[in-house]
């Protein structure tokens, strides 16, 4: 029952008169070319006779995922799927083919679909030519709607199968040369006749599920193979988005590294200086007088400043909590060695030595010292130890920029993978 | 979706930084014990600790 207001679309049929098959058509008076269901040929519909344009002998079979008479409601308007063609393109001796449907709804104009490896485009024939001339030519870019569309293929298509009805005449074996241009998710195509007349179409990629959905079809859509010519890119904004993030970011680590540099007191709480001799094992293990460690929970640094020379010693730390017997045990090994091989001098190891120990708490503290090493033969070694509490690093700071930018770079390189997949296929790949 | 999970990456590892920096976290490898006996100052050598990290043979007494 027709819609209050609106005329009923006529559906009428016609008989093949190659093989009598009864063939339904829905663009009465819109259909120039009929394709029997049957038989495949291809029939004159604007002919009151129904003439046979083009007897179909090959054996291919093509059963269109989206059944012809379809009815359902794409980007808010309603359509019937009243024609179906399967295309094929060469490139380096490699076929591509591709599938295209014929969307009709009386009152507007012709829509496509066209589907490729599972990837879909709504398509609809533009009224005004995009910059850059009439015809496509080389690859320069065009724009169109105040959008920049660079080229990405030029092919000359071959028509290999067709169904349903056609508002313009169609035969298999039809060539016609196609130029793609992309500016994802959309895609501006020329289609040049053997008559050289051009046709130029805009495309919009659309997901299977949407389609499914809109047209109400059981099952569901083929998945996406590969990256398609303008099948946008799930990393478009978020790049740049993550990377302006990023600056951000590390602008509050660098506020937050300069807070801690300026708040950290670098207070000494402790120093004197010790000598060790190898030759007197009295002398290896010592305890300092006892010295406060004030404030919050903080860094401890120790530090060992000796006067090696081409000799090495061990020393151990106990950080001692007079009060609680917490020890915070540490082993440093120092070693400063020098001298003059082949007329260059050269130089190995320190001999100052520093070790920091993480969130000492508050309280009295003591160090145990326990020094080892050395030559027997050499002179006793002296060495200052000294402690400062609540001292600043730069580590954090560091680890917390290489953090912040591992994201935006992992995903800036899998946009460019996604992008360079996409432009393999295409002339310029 | 992607960047709304950095926004957050982001702001846990500035948290993390901030923390890190205020307790004084650090990556040095050393070994805590719980009670060292008070007779430690007497006698320094009685008290043998386990150095953390330190891999070395100290010998001993």
């Amino acid at each position: 029952m027709a819609a209050q207001g609106r005329p009923p679309v006529s559906v009428r049929s016609v008989n093949c008169p190659n093989c009598g098959a009864a063939t339904a058509v829905r663009t009465f008076g819109h259909a120039v070319n009929v394709v029997c269901q049957s038989c495949r040929s291809i029939l004159d519909a604007t002919n009151p006779g129904v003439t046979i344009l083009q007897r179909y002998t090959e054996a291919m079979k093509e059963e269109p995922l989206i059944p012809l008479g379809t009815r359902g409601k794409l980007l808010e308007t309603e359509y019937e799927v009243v024609g179906f063609q399967v295309r094929q393109i060469v490139v380096d001796g490699v076929s591509y083919q591709w599938r295209e449907y014929l969307l009709f709804n009386p009152y507007r104009e012709f829509r496509y679909l066209t589907e490729y490896a599972g990837h879909w485009n709504f398509v609809a024939t533009l009224n005004a030519l995009p910059g850059g001339g009439p015809t496509p030519e080389g690859a320069a870019a065009r724009s169109y709607g105040g959008q920049r569309y660079r080229h990405f293929q030029t092919a000359v298509a071959k028509t290999l199968f067709v169904l349903g009805e056609f508002p313009w005449q169609v035969r298999v074996g039809d060539t016609t040369t196609g130029v793609d241009y992309v500016a994802p998710p959309l895609m501006l195509s020329a289609e040049v006749d053997s008559d050289k007349e051009v046709t130029w179409s805009l495309s919009r990629y659309t997901s299977g599920d949407e389609i499914w959905k809109g047209l109400s079809l059981p099952g569901k859509p083929p998945r996406p193979d590969g990256v398609f010519a303008d099948q946008p890119s799930p990393f478009r904004g978020a790049v740049g988005t993550m990377w302006r993030r990023a600056a951000l970011f590390a602008a509050i680590a660098m506020v937050l590294w300069i807070a801690h540099l300026v708040s950290a007191r670098g207070r000494q709480s402790f120093a004197q200086n010790f000598a060790f001799d190898p030759k007197s094992p009295q002398d290896t293990s010592l305890v300092t007088p006892v010295f406060e460690l004030d404030g919050r929970p903080s860094a401890v640094e120790i530090e060992t400043a000796t006067n090696l020379d081409n000799q090495w010693m061990f020393v151990g730390y106990a950080l001692v909590n007079e009060e609680t017997g917490q020890a915070f045990e540490v082993a440093r090994d120092v070693s400063y060695y020098h001298g003059v091989e082949d007329g260059e001098s050269w130089t190995e190891g320190s001999p100052t030595d520093t070790v920091a120990l993480p969130t000492v708490p508050p309280g009295r503290y003591f160090l145990r010292i326990e020094t080892e090493g050395g030559d027997l033969a050499a002179a006793p070694m002296r060495y200052r130890v000294r402690v400062v509490r609540d001292v600043s690093t730069s580590l954090w700071f560091v680890v917390a920029l290489v953090l912040i930018a591992v994201p935006p770079i992992l995903a800036t390189w899998r946009s460019s993978k996604f992008e360079h997949r996409r432009w393999q296929e295409s002339d310029h790949g | 979706m992607m960047a709304k999970l950095y926004l957050l990456y982001g702001i846990v590892v500035l948290g993390l930084m901030g923390t890190a920096e205020y307790r004084g976290w650090r990556l040095t490898s050393f070994n805590e014990a719980r009670t060292v006996p008070r007779s430690v100052r007497d006698n320094p050598g009685s008290y043998r600790p386990v150095y953390g990290g330190f891999r070395r043979f100290t010998g001993g007494k």
